[in-house]
């Protein structure tokens, strides 16, 4: 087996629909919601999609808010897959050792104990998946996190994924934790408090892994942390994540402290959340 | 109540624990060694097969599977020092050239229609030949001075007996036409031959020596 598969060589069965970026901006079904939602929709309603203009955060009351919560769900557990792989591929694709292309056997014990965490929350999410109402393949799946956990460097890899992508999922079972409570699913809301604690050791893991690694290496500390930022930005979709009051995905603060980021970090991605939100707003306003 | 100043024996009636063994303790540490390198080498192995395998119940216990032998792994590289190999990774080696070629060979699928090759040489081959030789040391060690070998042993076993269970159910549920299932025998025999080169696991003697003689050359067993 060789080291440092390509993101789109990951294996799929049948029922999987993958969704490239290209495919996202060639949508023509995009630049219509776009439309809609610029002209404040077909019949002056102001649309029913979650665009820049009209989102009204992630409220259970709202008409379109159980296809939004399948869709979320879907999304998590297309993201839960891909960490798990990224875990796995941690791994296996560099030497045991202390140089700048190896990792240390304790952080691949803990990638391992990943592997675990992700497995369990695949199997979480494809029974709440049932239980919302959705199935595997309803919605399609983009790669994006898989393709973040390529990176070379191992560090960027553990800050990209561990970092930027499991903080956001913190911030994602926070908010689905939420719903659950608002929209009086008991059920739900115990899945996602579970998976949230599982997500807060793991971003705890990246924060103290590049602390370590990094050490003696400011440069290299100083790239990761950049591309964190970009992974964050990415997955920011527009300022679909933020702290504003209908933002549908709320980030979570607290469980990002106890994660170990300090407070100038959470600031930093909810300062890239204002501006990605700002851009979007500014594409859906047009010239 | 009895009279607690009344002398009583230290090992009760039912405590049939002995001193002697057959493992000293640089023997025990070479053997341990062995088993943490075929341990990282087989949870590195899966966890880099999870993105590899398109059936989704397989790549979630693979998942699963790549932490309990992580796990393994780290339990022996704690046994180590206490085995007075203060740097462990000097012993965290494979037991000879035949048992690298052994795992090269079991790691070596990657394709996507590979996933039955992937898994008979985990849990035909492998799992079977590591139960075969814990169970060796676990019976013949010192049950008093080995005593934290013994538990490491015990508790890994357990794991090993229901990933066994599980793999070889899953196996066999992928296995739906007698090509396949020739296939995968043809697999396990493959691997079996190199893992017989080698001796087992740990080399010559994985599993003691059945026949009261010296232990049979390399020449001897490819004859």
């Amino acid at each position: 087996m060789r080291r440092h598969l390509p993101a789109d060589a990951l294996a799929r069965d049948d029922r999987f629909v993958r969704w490239t970026l290209e495919d996202r901006i060639s949508d023509p079904r995009a630049a219509a919601r776009r439309a809609v939602s610029s002209s404040g929709g077909p019949d002056g309603s102001g649309g029913s999609g979650p665009t820049a203009k009209n989102r009204v955060g992630f409220n259970p009351s709202r008409p379109g808010a159980p296809d939004q919560a399948r869709a979320l769900m879907h999304g998590i557990f297309v993201g839960e897959l891909q960490a798990l792989e990224g875990a796995g591929r941690t791994c296996f694709d560099f030497d045991t050792g202390s140089g700048t292309d190896e990792v240390p056997l304790e952080l691949k014990l803990d990638m391992a104990r990943q592997c675990w965490d992700e497995a369990r929350h695949c199997e979480i999410s494809v029974k709440l998946g049932e239980w919302m109402g959705t199935e595997i393949g309803e919605f399609a799946e983009n790669i994006f996190l898989f393709e973040a956990a390529c990176n070379p460097d191992p560090v960027l890899r553990l800050v990209g994924v561990n970092r930027a992508l499991e903080g956001l999922a913190i911030d994602v079972f926070n908010t689905m934790k939420e719903f659950g409570d608002s929209a009086g699913d008991p059920f739900l809301s115990f899945c996602e408090d579970w998976m949230l604690a599982d997500e807060v050791t793991h971003v705890k893991m990246g924060s103290d892994w590049l602390r370590r690694l990094t050490e003696k290496d400011p440069a290299r500390r100083d790239r990761a942390l950049e591309f964190q930022r970009v992974v964050d930005r990415l997955f920011s979709t527009g300022g679909f994540r933020g702290e504003e009051k209908d933002s549908p995905i709320k980030l979570a603060r607290k469980f990002r402290e106890m994660a170990g980021f300090s407070t100038e970090e959470i600031d930093v991605v909810a300062e890239e959340a204002r501006q990605a939100r700002a851009e979007m707003t500014d594409k859906v306003a047009g010239p | 109540m009895a009279d607690p100043k009344k002398p009583r024996p230290a090992f009760a009636p039912w405590d049939r624990r002995e001193l002697p063994g057959s493992f000293t303790v640089e023997e025990t540490a070479r053997r341990v060694g062995h088993y943490k390198w075929v341990e990282m080498r087989l949870f590195e192995a899966l966890g880099g097969w999870v993105a590899t395998v398109p059936e989704l119940d397989v790549k979630m216990r693979l998942g699963t599977h790549c932490y309990k032998h992580a796990w393994h792994a780290e339990l022996w590289h704690k046994r180590l020092p206490e085995l007075r190999e203060m740097n462990p990774d000097r012993l965290t080696a494979p037991a000879n050239d035949d048992v690298v070629a052994f795992m090269d060979a079991l790691t070596a699928p990657e394709r996507t229609d590979q996933t039955i090759e992937k898994l008979v040489g985990v849990y035909r081959v492998l799992i079977p030949h590591k139960i075969a030789a814990y169970t060796y040391h676990l019976n013949n060690t010192s049950t008093i001075t080995d005593a934290p070998t013994i538990r490491s042993l015990k508790l890994i076993l357990s794991d090993e007996f229901e990933d066994w269970r599980d793999g070889e159910m899953l196996i066999q549920s992928l296995l739906e036409m007698e090509s396949e299932v020739r296939r995968a025998a043809d697999r396990q025999a493959a691997l079996e031959a190199i893992l017989l080169r080698a001796g087992g696991i740990a080399g010559p003697g994985s599993i003691g020596f059945p026949v009261a003689s010296a232990p049979p050359t390399s020449e001897e067993v490819l004859t």
